[in-house]
């Protein structure tokens, strides 16, 4: 039973309820709605609302540093918008962030997750430094990593030069410095990732191994055939939610380089931040959010779609 | 917890000093930055910027300790971070557990369709709701209680949980509930009585995530918190920043106040939290 | 756990968090942010308390940067709170929240009683919407003993300087002192970086809220910052240099000439300072034949449009920017103040003798563009600066993309 079955909205378990429901009498549909409200309310409070209130704002050109009042102008933010090549390179920097993270975090987890899988005499150590990385508050990983790139008193450049190479300035180049923050945020995400796969590594069963080994199948192809498909529930999950906080990337490179060298590492989220709370052009900004929410919601629909398939 | 299995690595890697090595893989790149911040607080200013760059500080020193709690009420952060994601984390768990309850027990037309939406509202950024939020709890006289944070915590860490806690109740047969209710339980109390307890793991793990997306926190806080007693730690923790001047040392040794809390619930907690992550959590 | 206790627990616990006291019982709140010296400006207000009773004033204190403080504000002032009735601004920003309509205007206002600089960033479309609370100037800050050991005078021109630094690094032989420090991070102070050459060649950037570009200039004043990090002048990394980092950099006597606030002189003469009596202070360079420029600082007081008690916050404010109080924050709290007499006083004097050479800076600085979409301007303004000194751009493309996304700004 996983969590995919009931994506596929498939009435896999007995239907109704016993006929001793006694609270309230209420059939499963009523006690749905009862149990579901509390949820429910809170989300139409805190998303739905404002989101509804962003999606109208969207058309209209509200700028509080124009003075003027709000006026409508139907779909020209969005129009704008196709034609700001900030847009587009912040859109592009967001892209590729996920692009690289997502699957980085997972290789990384991945190693990590085997790593941490060999069979320590202690435990604890092993988990914590797993776990600190994520309980890490992502503005201070930032900050701390900001200072390791830093190229005069910077760890990573003193590693590098004890190392024999020569020292990065990591901030004057926009590649090194989209590098410098796709490491952090693989740093950081790869230990979340890490701890869904150990603990899908730990519940196969050594038995299938052993099968496998009277099999003559060797290490490699043991870890291709019985590990990674027993693996692929838990990586997906993580994956889903792994992928939509890419996209919505800000602390980081905000803390990190703030955008720059120029715009060439600023996000889409950081974009948005800056028009509504900076430029206090809350028109733009808010056509700017409905364009990633949409973003956001197709790669959902993408992937919950890969998973109902798959089932 | 289940025995450790022996995929992959532990056949080419056997023996102690291997494993000696992977060991100290892990906690470099685990441990590393906290580890660093801890090495800053305890040195100089002057230390900080001298060349070449010192690991371990020549002379530590408290002085960075003491200062980072006379410079700012960092006491008082840390008790309103613990309150509100306290009060967070018991939120979401209440909500979570009972809209898994529905989607994992009941027959819904919509169950596909609800946990879609549930995931797809967390796909929108709180960033981007800032001012909208802010009037919310502006019109609601929310602003400046614990209240205005802990409802937008909830919310972020609705998703994740509800989604972990629906796989762990399906993995719970129900004649079990069933035997609860013969003896006279409501369905309710049989989901605390009986569901919830052998959820335990389950129950943890989403508690620790809520806590711990909700002490992270900054930008919410920023915003709806500004009266100074009731500052959380991310914000407070950005007044040691000047104008211009950026006291690292003070700065680290806030943050190490900062992490010790989450740090020493992860230790309590982790054995939960793995076999949380491994008991029918997300499984095959 | 049986959900009775839970529910109880929970109800106790949210009756806690519902009834958390609001703050004190006050008339007036007045933001400030936490590093300019609350407890100097606390005093201050005792004494207004002591003089008006009824009125009581409560300090607010914010994030400790500009921008953290203007996040906070931008937020809080869209929503129209009404919680805040004196806000202390940047004065890059009474043009933005006069144009929102966040601040009242003061009516009548004689705005000469203050140094020239502040009736024109405090006034815009002819209203005064701040008045200043204390003043603030880039200044060039030198190593008096390493400019006598060679005798050298301190440099009134660009080129003089890179002359002087040249010369005391061939003396000194020392790797790790630098020529120059400045601001090449992409902070707000990297757009003071642009315009001090840029205003030295006579030209202005906004005149009347209408872009007056010239693209040469522009192009000059780029080059004059490249060509210091290409000839080895300032280092190679200017680009993540920000004001602390110049002034930390200056303090350990790692550098012979550094531009900064006035805040420095203090670290400078400080006793974690390694270069205590040794510091000179003067005007910033001219280029060429130009002026010589500096960047206008300082913060002013403006009143909240939303706040529900507009004529004593009027009042509280015209007091805050009276000539006593900037005495008084001068000798006690070393803020530079906005009135010209105050330089002269004996009791500021006293406090910070080095005042007397400041106000020859403080008078001719310049502001920063007053225009209301002034962030929008500074972002471009400064995260070129930064693309230029990092290499990414040269100084002539970065002058043209100045100029096309200042012209999209400032229609």
């Amino acid at each position: 039973m996983t969590t995919t079955s009931i994506l596929n909205a498939a009435s896999n378990a007995d239907r109704g309820p016993p006929a001793w429901t006694r609270w309230l009498d209420l059939g499963d549909r009523a006690l749905g709605v009862v149990l579901l409200a509390p949820a429910a309310i809170l989300l139409a409070l805190i998303i739905v609302y404002p989101v509804l209130r962003l999606g109208y704002t969207s058309f209209f050109s509200l700028s509080l540093t124009s003075g003027l009042p709000a006026e409508f102008v139907g779909l020209e933010n969005y129009s704008l918008m196709l034609e700001d090549p900030v847009f587009w390179e912040t859109t592009w920097n967001t892209v590729l962030i996920t692009l690289i993270t997502v699957p980085g975090a997972l290789l990384v987890g991945l190693a990590l997750a085997l790593l941490a899988n060999l069979p320590f005499g202690v435990q604890w150590p092993v988990r914590l430094s797993l776990l600190i990385p994520w309980a890490l508050p992502l503005s201070f990983a930032g900050l701390i990593f900001a200072w390791f790139f830093h190229s005069e008193y910077g760890v990573v450049n003193d590693v590098l030069v004890r190392l024999g190479f020569e020292g990065i300035i990591w901030f004057n180049s926009p590649n090194w410095a989209f590098a410098a923050i796709c490491l952090t945020i693989v740093w950081k995400t790869s230990s979340f990732m890490a701890l869904i796969i150990l603990a899908g590594l730990q519940t196969i069963p050594r038995s299938l191994y052993e099968a496998a080994d009277v099999d003559g199948a060797g290490r490699v192809r043991q870890f291709f055939e019985i590990t990674l498909p027993l693996l692929k529930p838990s990586i997906v999950v993580a994956l889903i939610f792994r992928t939509i906080t890419a996209l919505q990337t800000f602390d980081i490179p905000y803390m990190m380089t703030g955008g720059g060298p120029g715009t060439s590492t600023s996000t889409l989220a950081m974009y948005i931040h800056q028009n509504t709370v900076s430029f206090l052009d809350l028109g733009y900004g808010s056509a700017l959010a409905v364009v990633m929410f949409a973003l956001s919601m197709c790669v959902t629909a993408v992937y919950l779609r890969a998973i109902r398939t798959k089932e | 917890m289940s025995a450790v299995a022996a995929p992959g690595l532990s056949g080419l890697l056997s023996g102690r000093p291997l494993r000696f090595l992977a060991g100290a893989v892990l906690i470099v790149n685990g441990m590393f930055p906290a580890l660093w911040i801890l090495f800053t607080s305890l040195k100089t200013e002057a230390e900080l910027t001298a060349k070449p760059i010192t690991w371990v500080p020549h002379a530590p020193t408290l002085a960075n300790y003491m200062q980072a709690f006379s410079d700012q009420p960092l006491h008082l952060f840390l008790f309103n971070s613990f309150m509100v994601a306290l009060l967070s984390t018991c939120l979401t768990l209440l909500v979570s557990v009972l809209a898994a309850y529905a989607l994992a027990r009941l027959d819904l037309r919509y169950r596909g369709l609800i946990l879609s939406l549930i995931i797809a509202v967390s796909t929108f950024p709180l960033v981007t709701l800032l001012v909208p939020l802010f009037e919310i709890m502006r019109t609601l006289n929310l602003l400046n209680t614990w209240v205005a944070l802990v409802l937008p915590y909830t919310v972020l860490s609705l998703p994740v949980c509800t989604l972990m806690l629906v796989s762990f109740f399906e993995g719970i047969p129900r004649d079990l509930e069933n035997a609860a209710m013969i003896d006279g339980c409501t369905r309710l109390g049989a989901l605390f009585k009986v569901v919830v307890p052998l959820c335990a793991p389950g129950v943890f793990t989403a508690g620790i995530l809520a806590f711990v997306n909700a002490w992270d926190e900054f930008l919410l806080a920023l915003s709806f918190n500004s009266n100074p007693a009731l500052r959380t730690l991310p914000v407070g923790i950005q007044l040691y920043q000047g104008e211009f001047a950026f006291p690292w040392p003070v700065i680290s040794a806030a943050l190490v106040v900062g992490i010790v809390p989450v740090a020493v619930l992860i230790v309590i907690f982790q054995e939960r939290v793995v076999s949380g992550l491994t008991a029918g959590g997300i499984k095959g | 756990m049986n959900i009775r206790t839970m529910a109880s627990v929970f109800a106790a616990t949210s009756v806690l968090a519902f009834s958390m006291p609001a703050f004190a019982d006050t008339d007036l709140k007045i933001f400030v942010s936490s590093q300019h010296q609350p407890d100097v400006w606390r005093k201050v207000l005792d004494k207004y308390e002591a003089a008006n009773p009824g009125v009581k004033v409560a300090i607010e204190t914010g994030g400790n940067t500009s921008e953290a403080q203007a996040q906070y504000l931008n937020t809080v002032m869209s929503a129209k709170d009404t919680n805040l009735d004196v806000l202390m601004l940047d004065v890059i920003r009474p043009a933005q929240y006069a144009a929102a309509g966040w601040t009242s205007a003061f009516e009548n206002k004689d705005m000469s009683v203050y140094l020239p600089a502040y009736a024109g960033a405090n006034t815009v479309d002819g209203k005064v919407v701040a008045l200043p609370a204390f003043a603030d100037a880039m200044f060039l800050y030198y190593r008096k003993d390493l400019l006598e050991k060679y005798g050298i005078a301190p440099p009134k021109t660009w080129e003089e300087l890179a002359a002087a630094a040249k010369k005391v690094a061939e003396g000194e032989k020392n790797p790790d002192l630098q020529g120059l420090s400045f601001q090449g991070k992409a902070i707000e102070g990297a757009v003071c970086t642009f315009l001090l050459p840029y205003w030295s060649q006579g030209k202005n950037l906004v005149e009347n809220g209408k872009l007056t570009f010239d693209h040469d200039a522009a192009v000059t004043a780029l080059k004059l910052w490249k060509d210091f990090v290409d000839t080895g002048v300032a280092k190679k990394n200017i680009a993540e240099v920000a004001t602390d980092d110049t002034r930390k950099e200056f303090q350990a006597g790692s550098a012979v000439f550094a531009v900064n606030w006035s805040y420095a002189w203090t670290h400078f003469q400080g006793a974690e300072s390694a270069v205590t009596g040794k510091v000179g202070v003067t005007r910033l360079p001219a280029l060429g034949g130009g002026e010589q420029a500096s960047c206008l600082g300082g913060w002013e007081w403006g009143v909240s449009a939303y706040s529900t008690h507009q004529d004593e916050a009027k009042k509280l404010v015209e007091y805050l920017s009276s000539e006593d109080v900037s005495v008084f924050m001068a000798a006690n709290g070393s803020l530079l103040p906005t009135y010209a007499a105050a330089y002269g006083n004996n009791e500021v004097l006293k406090a910070v003798p080095w005042f007397a050479d400041a106000l020859q800076v403080v008078e001719t600085a310049k502001p920063r563009p007053v225009t209301p979409r002034y962030n929008e301007v500074s972002e471009v303004i400064r995260t070129t600066v930064n693309a230029v000194l990092a290499g990414v751009t040269t100084p002539e493309d970065g002058a043209s993309q100045i100029e096309a996304r200042l012209k999209r700004i400032l229609r």
